[in-house]
């Protein structure tokens, strides 16, 4: 579904990703981890087109989107979570959401019942429901996180990137990213996550890539890495 | 204090104006993070464009206000055209090359140019504006009102709620406001940026637009009409606020208002110089911060 081919991009004249590879089955859950400042967000970044890529290939089912604009990226179905939750502080709840689904209400993709999408995202976060009026600006951290995922969910997306939904979270919060996070994987929809959390991030994807100063270190099935001693001495210490 | 009443309520109408072009300059700073130094040629153009229309109409024997009616919506597109233009020619380029001073020197620029050609077009005179609604003031408790300043504060709370209607209900005023909010949050779901931004400006031109029709009825219209009116609408915008917000249109009710009491109690001479002071004082209170430090950095 996502085909990641030698990707390459640069914050000005700082090369930081040095040709990524890598693929996102139909259906599949992969984990993409490393430490801090390996070059996940950047990864995340360029195929979304917030940064445009250097040179690299990105194909989101049979078309090649590497360098196209943002916007026209999301209107092909590649939704992304970014990094710090991003949502739109001075909007309610609940306009958030209809932004999330914007290119189905503007005739840009096929547009489905985006009201009984909304009330899907209400049940599968109850607590979004309680503050579908609030701004936005005004719900909590773990509050934040819920909406920029249901926000990115609401555009039925082809695939959805997530980047750290764990961050700054208490464990509690953490554990129930991590549950709902299952349950979409379980619901069919095709996930590129990235998590400090590798351990967390290992038990819940089918397939794993570890990054390491912007090159992919070392990839295989998910369940495998979590066995291996070597990985787990290398980017599972820490006791996660 | 019949007197002071009479000013105040004189003070009104041309505030509301302030307050309107302060408004255009917040509906670009918001998505952008630039402005329009030539909004007060906005304003000047579309009365011209709107002079030339009305006089058109009237001379087909159509009645004065019947004709300033249909002249509206003429005057509202030529404003957004002409906004888009300015957005093209001078700004997108400086966003896009993150330039700071860019779009400043640009619009200025674009402003003069717009300036010279009314001149060329509409010569350098004042010309007077048929006026839709009788001249006659009406005399409430003794105080005079012309019917066209209502008029003006009417229009203009019109605009700004139609504007805030928008934004709060339809889709694409939210896409509007998520714009303003982040626009990298925005382009992520499927907005393009570029084009709100371009909205914006023509927005801004069409309301700077309607508000030159509706002054120029009671002042006169002229090439040389925007140019004061678009400098003291800046430091009202300042002022009140650039990012959002109803301070604008009470920061341009106090400047409207001052100056009619200037105008009488000091001299008419005068009228002008509390604007301009203020726009002085805002300038060396926030010399390097006009725009906000991290907004500069954004643009
Ligand atoms: N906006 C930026 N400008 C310049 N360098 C950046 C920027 N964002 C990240 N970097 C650098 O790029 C590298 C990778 O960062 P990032 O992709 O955020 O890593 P990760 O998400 O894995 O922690 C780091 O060295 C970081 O300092
Ligand atoms: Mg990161």
């Amino acid at each position: 579904m996502l085909k990641i081919d030698q990707l390459v991009a640069s914050y000005g004249k700082v090369r930081v990703l040095h040709g990524i590879t890598l693929q996102v089955k139909k259906g599949a859950l992969v984990a993409l981890i490393g430490s801090n400042g390996a070059g996940k967000t950047t990864t995340l970044r360029a195929i979304s087109g917030m940064l445009r890529p250097q040179s690299g290939s990105v194909q989101l089912g049979d078309a090649e989107i590497a360098g196209k604009p943002a916007y026209e990226i999301a209107r092909r179905g590649l939704a992304h979570s970014p990094e710090g939750r991003r949502v739109f502080p001075t909007l309610p709840v609940r306009d958030n959401l209809e932004l999330g689904a914007y290119p189905r209400l503007t005739g840009a993709r096929t547009k489905g019942d985006v009201a009984a999408d909304i009330e899907r995202m209400y049940e599968l976060f109850p607590r979004l429901r309680e503050r579908r009026g609030q701004l936005a600006g005004t719900l909590s951290g773990g509050e934040q996180q819920m909406l920029a995922m249901a926000r990115a969910l609401m555009l039925s997306p082809e695939v959805l990137l997530l980047d750290e939904p764990s961050m700054g979270l208490s464990p509690k919060l953490v554990e129930e990213v991590f549950a709902t996070i299952a349950r979409l994987k379980a619901a069919g929809i095709t996930m590129l996550l990235v998590e400090q959390f590798a351990a967390a991030a290992l038990e819940v994807a089918d397939f794993a890539y570890v990054l390491e100063n912007g090159k992919i270190a070392l990839s295989g099935e998910a369940a495998k890495m979590r066995d291996d001693p070597a990985v787990r001495a290398a980017y599972l210490g820490g006791g996660h | 204090m019949q007197i002071f009443l009479q000013l105040v309520v004189s003070g009104i109408s041309v505030g509301m104006i302030y307050g309107v072009i302060a408004f255009g300059y917040q509906l670009t700073f918001a998505t952008s993070k630039t402005l329009n130094f030539g909004q007060g040629e906005a304003l000047m153009t579309g009365a011209l464009v709107g002079l030339t229309t009305i006089n058109f109409l009237i001379g087909n024997h159509f009645g004065v206000s019947v004709a300033f009616i249909l002249m509206i919506p003429v005057v509202l597109l030529f404003g957004a055209c002409q906004g888009s233009v300015v957005e093209w020619l001078g700004v997108r380029q400086a966003i896009k090359t993150k330039s700071e001073a860019g779009w400043i020197m640009a619009t200025i620029a674009l402003g003069i140019i717009f300036k010279n050609l009314a001149e060329n077009i509409w010569g350098r005179d004042a010309l007077k504006f048929p006026s839709p609604l009788p001249e006659a003031s009406l005399d409430i408790g003794g105080i005079r009102i012309q019917p066209m300043e209502v008029a003006i504060v009417i229009g203009a709370l019109l605009m700004m709620l139609a504007v805030e209607v928008f934004n709060r209900t339809s889709i694409y005023g939210k896409a509007v406001v998520a714009t303003s909010n982040d626009r990298d949050a925005a382009q992520l779901m499927g907005i393009n940026t570029g084009r709100v931004i371009t909205f914006s400006y023509a927005l801004s031109s069409m309301t700077a637009a309607l508000a030159g029709v509706l002054v120029a009825p009671v002042t006169l219209t002229g090439a040389s009409m925007g140019a004061v009116l678009g400098l003291k609408a800046f430091a009202v915008a300042i002022i009140g606020g650039l990012s959002s917000g109803l301070g604008v249109v009470v920061g341009g009710l106090i400047l409207g208002i001052v100056e009619t009491l200037t105008g009488f109690y000091v001299s008419t001479g005068y009228k002008d110089v509390p604007g301009l002071v203020l726009l002085l004082i805002v300038l060396s209170v926030k010399p390097s911060g006009l725009f906000g430090k991290s907004a500069i950095k954004k643009v």
